[in-house]
């Protein structure tokens, strides 16, 4: 048995030698080629290439001499700091009433077309959808100041009007950004609905490099997620139910303020002749009714006019016309002329 | 103006049909004699339920508070093969009494709607007093309202159609007569005074100056 190993395992070695024998050299460097590339800087797989080992090459780069200055004290503190906060001037702007606008950015963090973009975005999203979509855009960086609770500002603004989910997104860092709702949605989605929502924006925003572009994969994402929020909403649980009803209740003064503004000028003009006119057709409507009453109790009489008595009757002799009403196929537009029975055709 | 038996134009103030002879005596010959007692809805043919009644007398008694000269008679009733429902309609108002019709209201002033179901004819007749205004067109156009309803049975609907429409062509009537009585009186002036009129205007033409007369005096 060992025999046979000890035949077997010097066979393997033989065919191995034969295997290296048959391929090509690796090339070779030579030394003017390497110290070139040296001279030149940095070099791509320079440690698989060269021989040297890298504990010899980090020997080496820690021997060069540093010339970069040192951190002082300040920035150190500086570094430790929390997030940059929103400067106060920016506060009135975005904390201190509903927005009137679907996109809050008074820093003008988004260039203005991408804000004309994204805002009528979330106009459209508006005008198709029951929940509107409110986004307030900071830094990246940026941190909500601790003043003010985002739960109260949701409570102040938004228990009115149209139920809306209101998002903070932090330009360039998507994974920061937070979902609130407005108090009329907050019972009929669920926690988890809500954070499924937000992840899902935020993987769709990571989807793209650039930050304009997250923004608007977030929006995006969003809006579609607010639709199967809305899809709830109608599904039929007692809460959607009375949300709806709600977003009905709330939909139709929208309505009628888009309406009224579109025909505010007409109504404008209008104005100063609503009373005459008015008035003038007030009178119209009362003649008219006037006329019909008059015509309905009017008293009609004929004049007496002597007429001589024919074929003998005392009292009657004006014989009127007969119609048949045997068959429809008989028409009285076919009875018109009553004419002898006799000078009819056979 | 025409005859009740063969429907051919007669001449005013005619004591019989020129065509065929016809006067209420043979009427009286086929339908008797004596004089009968009505009331104004008469339903002989039991056409008519309550709830139908009810709404034809008061569509009747329209026509009587807004035309106070006139009152309206409707007679239902199965008048056989042989009867002529033209010539029953000319007698029947000339001899009938209604006992809920006043007084001062004689049956000249009367309209007379009679519905035979049997046969399936209806036809109208009106008194001496509306015999200037009505046409038998108008009484055509009236009739003709009612077809459709009558087709189907709705006899009530019919005459109740019949009446609105009536109402409106008298009222109408009415009015044109207060306006233009003239009109009305020339269309039954007796023959002798058309006589009259077609000799005075003869006698202007033979009175107006020739051709030659006048052309002298132009000279």
């Amino acid at each position: 048995m060992r025999r046979l190993l000890a035949i077997l395992s010097t066979a393997l070695l033989l065919s191995k030698l034969t295997a290296a024998a048959l391929q090509p050299a690796l090339p070779v460097w030579d030394d003017a080629a390497r110290t070139e590339l040296e001279a030149a800087g940095w070099m791509a797989g320079e440690l698989l290439v060269w021989d040297d080992s890298p504990t010899e090459h980090a020997a080496t780069v820690a021997e060069l001499p540093l010339d970069i200055p040192q951190p002082t004290a300040g920035e150190i503190a500086e570094s430790e700091e929390a997030p940059e906060k929103i400067p106060e001037k920016y506060w009135a702007e975005y904390f201190a009433e509903r927005p009137k606008s679907f996109l809050v950015d008074p820093q003008g963090l988004l260039g203005p077309v991408d804000f004309r973009d994204r805002l009528g975005f979330l106009g459209y999203h508006s005008s198709d959808s029951v929940i509107d979509l409110y986004v307030y855009v900071f830094k990246g960086e940026q941190d909500i100041p601790g003043e003010l609770r985002e739960e109260e500002l949701m409570e102040r603004f938004f228990s009115e009007g149209r139920p809306a989910v209101v998002i903070y997104y932090y330009m360039g860092a998507p994974q920061r950004s937070v979902l609130n709702l407005s108090p009329s949605l907050t019972d009929a989605v669920t926690p988890a609905e809500q954070r499924r929502s937000l992840e899902n924006s935020v993987m769709q925003a990571l989807k793209d490099a650039e930050p304009a572009g997250q923004i608007a994969s977030f929006l995006v994402q969003m809006s579609i997620r607010i639709y199967w929020m809305e899809s709830m909403l109608g599904g039929g649980d007692s809460n959607g139910e009375q949300i709806s009803a709600v977003v009905r209740a709330a939909k139709p003064p929208e309505k009628r303020s888009t309406t009224m503004e579109k025909f505010q000028p007409v109504f404008d003009l209008a104005k100063p002749f609503l009373i005459p006119v008015s008035v003038i057709f007030g009178l119209v409507i009362a003649a008219i009714g006037l006329c019909f009453w008059i015509r309905q109790h009017a008293r009609y009489r004929f004049p007496d006019i002597e007429v001589e008595p024919r074929l003998g009757g005392a009292h009657a002799a004006g014989v009127g016309a007969v119609i048949s009403f045997a068959s429809a196929a008989l028409p009285p537009a076919s009875q018109r002329d009553q004419v002898p029975d006799y000078l009819r055709r056979a | 103006m025409k005859c009740p038996r063969c429907v051919q134009r007669i001449h005013r103030a005619a004591d019989s049909c020129p065509h065929c002879g016809f006067t209420i005596a043979d009427a009286d010959a086929r339908f008797g004699g004596e004089d009968v007692r009505l009331r104004r809805l008469t339903d002989s043919a039991g056409i008519l339920r309550r709830g139908d009644r009810e709404r034809v007398e008061a569509a009747m008694e329209r026509i009587s508070r807004r035309f106070p000269q006139l009152f309206v008679a409707i007679y239902t009733g199965a008048l056989g093969e042989v009867a002529n429902i033209r010539q029953f309609g000319f007698w029947l108002l000339n001899r009938s009494a209604f006992e809920d019709v006043a007084v001062d209201k004689p049956n000249a002033a009367g309209i007379l709607i009679t519905i035979d179901p049997e046969s399936k004819a209806a036809g109208v007749v009106f008194g001496y007093l509306l015999d200037p205004f009505l046409e038998e067109s108008d009484t055509f156009e009236c009739l003709s309202r009612a077809h459709a309803y009558w087709l189907e049975g709705r006899y009530a609907d019919g005459i109740i159609r019949v009446l609105s429409h009536l109402d409106g062509i008298l009222s109408k009537r009415s009015r044109q007569a207060r306006r233009d009585p003239e009109y009305f009186q020339r269309k039954v002036l007796p023959a002798a005074m058309m006589g009259d009129l077609v000799r005075r205007i003869r006698a202007g033409h033979q009175n107006q100056p020739s051709n030659k007369e006048i052309t002298e005096v132009r000279k």
